[in-house]
C-alpha cells in the first residue's frame, strides 16, 4: 500500500497542473459541459439557441448590433468558436487595406464571420460563403439575412469545401478569388488551400485568411505554406476568442504565385 | 570611353547628395555661358580629381576602377577575338593617349597591367588545359601542317605581332572560343588552322620561360601590386562595404596574391621564396588545426556550443557549469582512489581477515542478493566503499602508508580544494563582470548588447527577435509608467502574495518531510522488516517528490510576479534553494538522531561483548587451560553498530535514489512527453505542439540546484563513504550525455531567451554556501562525536583528529611536535585569528574606497564628456555666426558693386544659395567650400571650370532648360528669409 505521505508529496504537481491549464477547463466547461446540458434542456441545438438571442437583441439590419449581441452570448452565455472580436479586427482591417472583390469563405457556421466580412467589403462585391452542415446554413442564411445583406452580396452554398472548390470556375463563374477566409474543419485547410492552388482561381496578391491556426490548430497547415515559398505569410499571435488564456493565431497569407 | 561616360561617372562619385545639390545649382547658373565645354580642360579637370581621390581612399578607388575597367575590357575582348590589327591598333591608340595625359594616368595604366596580368595567366591555362585536351586533334593538325609548310613565311608576321602580352591573350582567347570551329575546320580547310596551331606551340613554350624574361620594372610593380593587395586583405575587416563586396575582394586578392608570389624573385631567389611562401601557408595551416584540435580537446565543447546555439546561453551555462563540477569531481575522486581506496584495498589486508572486513554470519546468506547489494548492504557494505571497511592499523605495506592519517588528511584535503577552487572562480567571475551595466543607458544596451550571436537555430532567432521586440516593449511601457506609479502596488501586492504563497508551499513541504521523518524513526524502532517497501523509503520518496513538483509549482506562481526572466530565475533559484535546504536539513536531523540510537546500540553491545569474552575465557579457562585457544571465525565475532558507515550508506542512498529521479523525471517528463506530443498530434482535436501540452522546455533553475545540492550531498558524505565522488562522476559523466541528448531531442527553446552571462557568479554563491552548510555538519560529526569502537581507521582513539597527534609524536622528532604544540597553543592562535580578521577588514575597507573612486571617476569622465559636446557644439555655432556674417558682409559689398550686372548678381545669389545649403547640412563639403571662400573676383572663373562636369550631367536630368532657369528664384525666398 502507498502510504499517504507519498500521496500526499504529489499536491504541489496537481495544484499545477490546475493553475496551468485552467484556461482549458474553463473552455471545456463552456464548450462541452454547458452546451450538453442545454442541448438536454431545451432540446434546440446550440445554434438555433444562438439564433433566437440574436433574434431577441439585436437590430434587425444592422450588422453591428447583431454582431454584438452575438459576442455577449459567446462570452456571458455559451461558447460558440466564431472569430470572435479581437481577430475580428485584425480581419477587418485586412479587407479594408485589401478591398477584395471576391471573397470565398469556408466555413460560416452561423454566420457571424460572414456578416463580418460581408459589412467591411467595398461596393459591388460578392462574398460566397460554404457551409456544409445543413442545419447550420439554415441559420446563417437567417442571420444574414437578418443583418440586410441580400442575394447579391452573399451567397451561401451549402455544400463541403472539397466539392465545391473545384465547381467555383465552372458553376460560378468566378476567375479570381481576391481573399479566401478559412474557419472550418481544421483538418482541410491544407488540402483546400492545395485545391484553390490547383484551380488556378488564386493570382498575385490574393490573400487567405485562416484562423485557429494555433489552437486547435493546423500545424500541417502552417508546416505547408512555410515550405511552398508561394506565400508571403505571418500569423497575428492572439487570443482564442472569448477566453483570455489560451493562445491562439490567426495565419494571413498572400499568395505571390510561381517565381 | 566617351568623354560623357566620364563626367556622368565622375558625377556619380560626387557622392553625397549635397554636392549635387550644389553643382545643380551652379550649373543652373551657367547653363547659357559654356555650352560647349573645352574637352582638354574637361580632361585636366578630370585627372586632377581623380588624383585627388586616390590619395585619399586608393584603395577603394581602385577595387571600384578595376571592376569598371574589367567590364568594359571584357566588352573589349570581345571585340578583340575579331582581328588582331584591330587591336594592335588599340594598343597604338592607347600609348598615344598616354603621352599627353598626366602621372595619375600612369598609374592607372599601372593597375590595369595588375589586373590584366592574371587574365593572361587563365588565358594560358585554360590553354594549356585545352593542349592536352586537344592532342588527338593536334596530331592530325601537324600532319597537315606538315603538308602546308610553305605557308609558315606568312605566320612570321604573326608572331612578331604575338611579342606583346595582351595580342597573345587575344590569340589564347580566340583559340578558346573558336575550338569548335577549328575542330571542323582541321578537317575541312587546314590553311588557317595551320597558323593557329604554330600560335598554340609557341605559346607553351613561351610559358615555361616567361618568369625569367620578366623584365625588373615589370617585376617591381608585381611585387608591388602583390604588396599592396596583402594590404588590402589585412585591412579589409575594417573597410565600409557590404559583406559581399568584401568577400569577393576577398577571395580575389587572395587568389591573386597565391598566383603571383611564387613568381617573385628570380632563380634560386625565386625557389627559396616560393619554399618559405609555402611554409608559411603550411604553418598557418599548421596553428589552425592545432587550434581546431585543442577546441576538440576540450571535453564536451561542441555539443556545448551546439546546445547554446539552439537554446541560447542561458541553458548553455547550466552545461559549462556541469563540466566544471565534473572536473572538480575529478580531483576529488583522484584524491580519494589514489589515496585511500586503492591503497587499503591493494596494500590493506585482505578480505576475511578481521572481522570489520567480513559479512557477520547472520548475513552472510543475502549478503550477495541484489536487493541488498541495490541497498549498499552486504558485500557492498564490507567493501573499501565505506568507512568501517578500513582498519586502525598505523602504517601499511611494505610502504609503510600511514592509512589513517591519510584518510584523515583526504578527507580534510577535499573540503579544502572544493573552498578554494570555488571562492578562485568566483573571484575570477567577479573581475570579470566588475564592469557592470549601468541603468543609465538602458535603450542604448538594449539597442546594442541584446542580441546573443551565439545562436545558430532559426527557431530560437526567432524567439530571441520576438523576446527583443517584446523587451523594448516593456520598457518603453516601464519608462511610461515610472511616472504615473497607479500599478506599482498590484505588483508590489502580487509580489508579496506570491512570496506568501511560496512561504506556505515551503511550510507544507517542510511539515511533510518533518512527518515522514518522525513516522521512519517509529518504523525503525518498531523493526524494518514488518514494513513495506513504501514505507522503509519514504523518506527519500517524499523528498524526491517534493523536490520535483514545488519548483513547478514556484514556477506558476512566480508568473504572479511578472518580473524580467533573469530576475526570475534568480527567485525561482533562491526559492528552489530553500526548499532544498529545508529538506536536506530535515534529513541531516533525522540522521543525527539516527547516530544518537546507533551509540546507545553500540554502549550495549560494547559491554556485550566484554561479557562475551569474559564468558568465553571462563569457558576455555574452566575446561582446559593447556587447550589452545579457541579461535572465531571473524565472521561470527559480534561487532557494534558502526554509525559511521550507516552514515555513508544512507548518503550514498540518498545519492542514488537523487540520480534516479533526474533520469526518471527525464525520460518521463521530456522524454515520454515529446513523443507522445509529436505522434498524437497526427490524431489529435486540437495542435498539441503549438497549443497545450507542448514540448518541455529546459528547466535551468531546478537543474543548476540539482548539481549544487548533489555537490552538498557529497561534500558532505564523501568522508564515511569515500565511494561518493567515485558514483558523482559516474553520475555527472552520464547526466552530461544523457542531458545534452534530452535537450536536443525533446526540448524546445525557451520563450524568453535571455543571456545569463551574470549568473554564473549567482550558481557559483549558492555552491559556497552549500559547501559551508554542507561541511557544518561533516566537522561537527568528526570533532564532537567519538568515533566508534571496532570499525573505520579511526577506532580505538577518543576523537578521530587524534590521528594527527598520533603522527607528530611519532613520525616526527621531538622538537617538531614541540613547535606545533606551542604553535597551536590558544595564546598564539587567537593573536592570529584576530590579526586575519583585521586583514580582511583592512582589505575589504580599501576594496571599497577603490570601489568609490572608481564610481567618482566615471561620473567625472561623464561629466567632462558632456562638457566637451557643449564647448564643441558652442565653439561650432560660433564659427557658423561668424561666416554667416562675413558672408553676408561679403555679398553686400558685391551687391554693390555689381548693380547692374543682372547676370553676375543672380551668380551671386546662387552661390549664397549654395552655401546656405551647405550650412543646412552641416558638414559643408571642403572643395566646394574652398571655391566658395576665395575673394569675389576669382569667384567667376571657378563656375566655370566646375561647369562642364555640372553641364553634362544636365543632360541625364529630366527636363530641359526652361524649368532649371526658374528653379534658382523658387531657391532665393528662403535664403533671404534666413539672413
Amino acid at each position: 500500500m502507498v502510504s499517504p505521505a507519498i500521496a500526499l508529496a504529489f499536491i504541489p504537481l496537481l495544484l499545477t497542473i490546475i493553475i496551468r491549464c485552467r484556461y482549458y477547463f474553463v473552455l471545456f466547461y463552456r464548450a462541452v459541459l454547458v452546451r450538453i446540458w442545454k442541448d438536454c434542456v431545451t432540446g434546440l441545438s446550440r445554434e438555433e439557441r444562438a439564433y433566437q438571442y440574436v433574434l431577441t437583441h439585436a437590430t434587425p439590419g444592422d450588422p453591428d448590433s447583431i454582431l454584438d449581441a452575438f459576442d455577449v452570448w459567446c462570452s456571458k452565455v455559451e461558447f460558440i468558436s466564431n472569430i470572435g472580436p479581437k481577430k475580428g479586427k485584425i480581419l477587418d482591417r485586412l479587407l479594408m487595406e485589401q478591398s477584395p472583390l471576391t471573397v470565398l469563405e469556408l466555413g460560416a457556421h452561423c454566420g457571424y464571420s460572414t456578416v463580418r466580412i460581408a459589412r467591411s467589403l467595398p461596393l459591388g462585391a460578392r462574398l460566397y460563403s460554404l457551409e456544409m452542415d445543413a442545419r447550420n446554413a439554415v441559420i446563417a442564411e437567417k442571420i444574414i439575412r437578418l443583418a440586410g445583406f441580400d442575394d447579391d452580396t452573399v451567397e451561401l452554398i451549402v455544400n463541403p469545401s472539397d466539392e465545391v472548390i473545384p465547381l467555383l470556375r465552372s458553376d460560378y463563374g468566378l476567375e479570381r478569388l481576391d481573399f479566401v477566409f478559412m474557419d472550418h474543419w481544421k483538418k482541410c485547410y491544407l488540402p483546400d488551400l492545395q485545391m484553390l492552388e490547383g484551380s488556378g482561381l488564386l493570382g498575385k496578391g490574393s490573400m487567405i485568411v485562416a484562423d485557429n491556426v494555433l489552437f486547435p490548430g493546423a500545424p500541417k497547415f502552417l508546416r505547408y505554406i512555410r515550405k511552398s515559398g508561394l506565400y508571403e505569410w505571418k500569423v497575428h499571435r492572439a487570443t482564442l476568442e472569448y477566453s483570455k488564456g489560451i493562445r491562439d493565431g490567426m495565419a494571413e497569407l498572400v499568395y505571390q504565385g510561381i517565381k | 570611353m566617351g568623354t560623357s561616360a566620364y563626367t556622368k561617372e565622375y558625377f556619380c562619385l560626387r557622392g553625397t547628395s549635397t554636392y549635387a545639390r550644389g553643382y545643380l545649382a551652379v550649373q543652373l547658373v551657367d547653363v547659357g555661358l559654356e555650352l560647349e565645354g573645352n574637352e582638354e580642360e574637361e580632361e585636366d579637370e578630370r585627372e586632377r580629381h581623380r588624383g585627388r581621390r586616390r590619395d585619399g581612399d586608393r584603395e577603394k578607388k581602385k577595387r571600384g576602377n578595376g571592376r569598371r575597367r574589367r567590364s568594359s575590357r571584357g566588352e573589349r575582348g570581345e571585340e578583340e577575338l575579331q582581328t588582331r590589327v584591330e587591336k594592335r591598333e588599340r594598343g597604338r591608340m592607347k600609348k598615344g593617349r598616354r603621352d599627353p595625359e598626366a602621372k595619375g594616368r600612369e598609374r592607372e595604366e599601372e593597375e590595369e597591367e595588375e589586373e590584366e596580368r592574371p587574365e593572361i595567366k587563365s588565358c594560358k591555362t585554360a590553354k594549356t588545359r585545352k593542349n592536352i585536351k586537344n592532342e588527338n586533334a593536334r596530331k592530325m593538325e601537324e600532319e597537315e601542317e606538315e603538308r602546308n609548310a610553305k605557308k609558315k613565311k606568312k605566320h612570321g608576321s604573326a608572331k612578331r605581332e604575338r611579342e606583346e602580352d595582351r595580342s597573345k591573350c587575344t590569340v589564347k582567347e580566340k583559340a578558346r572560343e573558336g575550338r569548335r570551329r577549328k575542330h571542323k575546320r582541321v578537317e575541312t580547310s587546314s590553311e588557317p588552322e595551320t597558323s593557329e596551331e604554330d600560335d598554340l606551340k609557341e605559346e607553351t613554350e613561351e610559358r615555361e620561360v616567361r618568369p625569367e624574361s620578366l623584365s625588373p620594372e615589370e617585376l617591381e610593380m608585381l611585387k608591388e601590386a602583390v604588396e599592396e593587395k596583402k594590404k588590402l586583405v589585412q585591412g579589409l575587416r575594417g573597410k565600409p562595404w557590404p559583406m559581399k563586396k568584401k568577400l569577393v575582394t576577398l577571395r580575389e586578392s587572395q587568389e591573386f596574391v597565391e598566383k603571383y608570389e611564387g613568381a617573385l624573385g628570380k632563380g634560386k631567389g625565386r625557389k627559396l621564396y616560393a619554399y618559405k611562401v609555402m611554409m608559411s601557408k603550411k604553418w598557418m595551416k599548421f596553428q589552425r588545426d592545432f587550434e581546431n584540435f585543442k577546441t576538440a580537446c576540450i571535453p564536451w565543447e561542441m555539443k556545448i556550443k551546439e546546445i547554446e546555439s539552439h537554446f541560447g546561453s542561458s541553458v548553455a551555462s547550466y552545461f559549462i557549469f556541469l563540466r566544471w563540477m565534473y572536473g572538480i569531481n575529478m580531483i576529488l575522486f583522484c584524491l580519494t582512489f589514489g589515496l585511500v581506496m586503492v591503497p587499503e584495498a591493494l596494500m590493506g589486508r585482505p578480505y576475511g581477515t578481521i572481522p570489520r572486513k567480513t559479512v557477520p554470519r547472520a548475513e552472510a546468506p543475502s549478503a550477495m542478493d541484489f536487493a541488498v547489494l541495490w541497498d549498499f548492504g552486504g558485500y557492498a557494505q564490507y567493501s573499501v566503499l565505506f568507512y568501517g571497511y578500513y582498519n586502525n592499523q598505523r602504517a601499511i605495506g611494505w610502504l609503510k602508508f600511514r592509512m589513517p592519517l591519510s584518510y584523515f588528511l583526504v578527507g580534510v584535503g577535499t573540503v579544502a580544494y572544493s573552498y578554494m577552487v570555488v571562492i578562485r572562480t568566483m573571484a575570477r567571475n567577479a573581475n570579470e563582470s566588475g564592469v557592470g551595466d549601468d541603468n543609465s543607458f538602458n535603450f542604448s544596451w538594449k539597442i546594442f548588447t541584446s542580441w546573443d550571436y551565439l545562436i545558430g537555430n532559426p527557431e530560437t532567432a526567432d524567439n530571441k527577435f520576438a523576446s527583443i521586440t517584446t523587451s523594448f516593449k516593456e520598457a518603453i511601457l516601464e519608462e511610461q509608467e515610472s511616472r504615473k506609479d497607479d500599478n506599482i502596488h498590484l505588483t508590489r501586492f502580487l509580489r508579496v502574495l506570491a512570496n506568501f504563497l511560496v512561504l506556505c508551499c515551503l511550510a507544507g513541504s517542510g511539515y511533510l518531510i518533518y512527518f515522514v521523518v518522525r513516522r521512519s524513526q517509529k518504523f525503525a524502532l518498531e523493526g524494518l522488516e514488518t514494513h513495506t517497501w513504501w514505507e522503509r523509503n519514504e523518506v527519500n520518496m517524499v523528498m524526491s517528490l517534493l523536490g520535483m513538483f514545488c519548483p513547478m509549482l514556484f514556477d506558476v506562481i512566480s508568473a504572479l510576479e511578472n518580473y524580467h526572466p533573469r530576475v526570475a530565475l534568480q527567485w525561482q533559484l533562491g526559492r528552489i534553494f530553500a526548499l532544498f535546504l529545508g529538506n536536506l536539513y530535515t534529513f541531516i536531523i533525522a540522521l543525527m538522531d539516527e547516530i544518537n540510537l546507533k551509540r546507545e546500540e553500540e554502549k550495549i553491545i560494547k559491554f556485550n561483548i566484554t561479557t562475551w569474552e569474559a564468558s568465553l575465557y571462563n569457558a576455555t579457562g574452566s575446561e582446559n587451560s593447556t587447550a589452545p585457544p579457541v579461535t572465531f571465525h571473524p565472521a561470527d565475532v559480534p561487532r557494534g553498530p558502526c554509525w559511521e558507515t550507516m552514515v555513508g550508506q544512507e548518503f550514498v542512498r540518498l545519492i542514488i535514489s537523487d540520480t534516479m529521479t533526474t533520469y526518471i523525471t527525464l525520460l518521463i517528463g521530456d522524454f515520454l512527453r515529446a513523443v507522445l506530443v509529436r505522434f498524437l498530434n497526427y490524431c489529435w482535436c486540437w495542435d498539441l505542439e503549438a497549443g497545450f501540452p507542448s514540448y518541455s522546455e529546459f528547466d535551468v533553475s531546478g537543474n543548476v540546484l540539482g548539481l549544487i545540492f548533489n555537490q552538498g550531498m557529497i561534500w558532505m558524505g564523501a568522508f564515511y563513504a569515500p565511494c561518493l565522488p567515485a558514483l558523482n562522476v559516474l553520475r555527472l559523466h552520464v547526466s552530461m550525455y544523457l542531458q545534452c541528448w534530452a535537450v536536443m531531442c525533446c526540448n524546445v527553446p525557451q520563450e524568453r531567451v535571455f543571456k545569463a552571462s551574470g549568473s554564473n557568479n549567482f550558481y557559483m554563491a549558492m555552491l559556497l554556501v552549500i559547501l559551508f552548510l554542507s561541511t557544518l555538519p561533516a566537522i561537527y560529526t568528526i570533532v564532537t562525536i567519538p568515533p566508534s569502537f571496532d570499525c573505520g581507521p579511526f577506532s580505538g582513539k577518543k576523537r578521530m583528529f587524534d590521528v594527527i597527534q598520533e603522527t607528530l609524536e611519532s613520525d616526527f622528532p621531538a622538537w617538531f611536535s614541540k613547535v606545533f604544540s606551542y604553535a597551536s597553543n590558544p595564546g598564539l592562535v587567537l593573536p592570529f585569528i584576530l590579526l586575519m580578521v583585521l586583514a580582511i577588514y583592512y582589505l575589504q575597507s580599501t576594496s571599497k574606497s577603490y570601489k568609490e573612486a572608481n564610481v567618482d571617476l566615471k561620473k567625472k569622465l561623464q561629466t567632462q564628456n558632456e562638457e566637451n559636446k557643449r564647448k564643441n557644439k558652442l565653439a561650432a555655432l560660433k564659427a557658423q555666426t561668424d561666416l554667416e556674417e562675413a558672408r553676408a558682409a561679403t555679398q553686400t559689398a558685391e551687391r554693390q558693386k555689381n548693380i547692374n550686372a543682372s547676370l553676375q548678381r543672380q551668380h551671386a545669389e546662387e552661390e549664397e544659395d549654395l552655401g546656405s545649403s551647405q550650412r543646412k547640412n552641416g558638414r559643408p563639403p571642403p572643395s566646394v567650400r574652398h571655391q566658395d571662400g576665395r575673394p569675389p573676383a576669382t569667384r567667376a572663373p571657378v563656375p566655370r571650370t566646375l561647369h562642364p562636369d555640372t553641364h553634362r550631367s544636365l543632360g541625364y536630368l529630366p527636363g530641359g532648360g526652361f524649368p532649371q532657369q526658374r528653379e534658382p528664384r523658387m531657391h532665393r525666398v528662403p535664403s533671404l528669409q534666413r539672413h
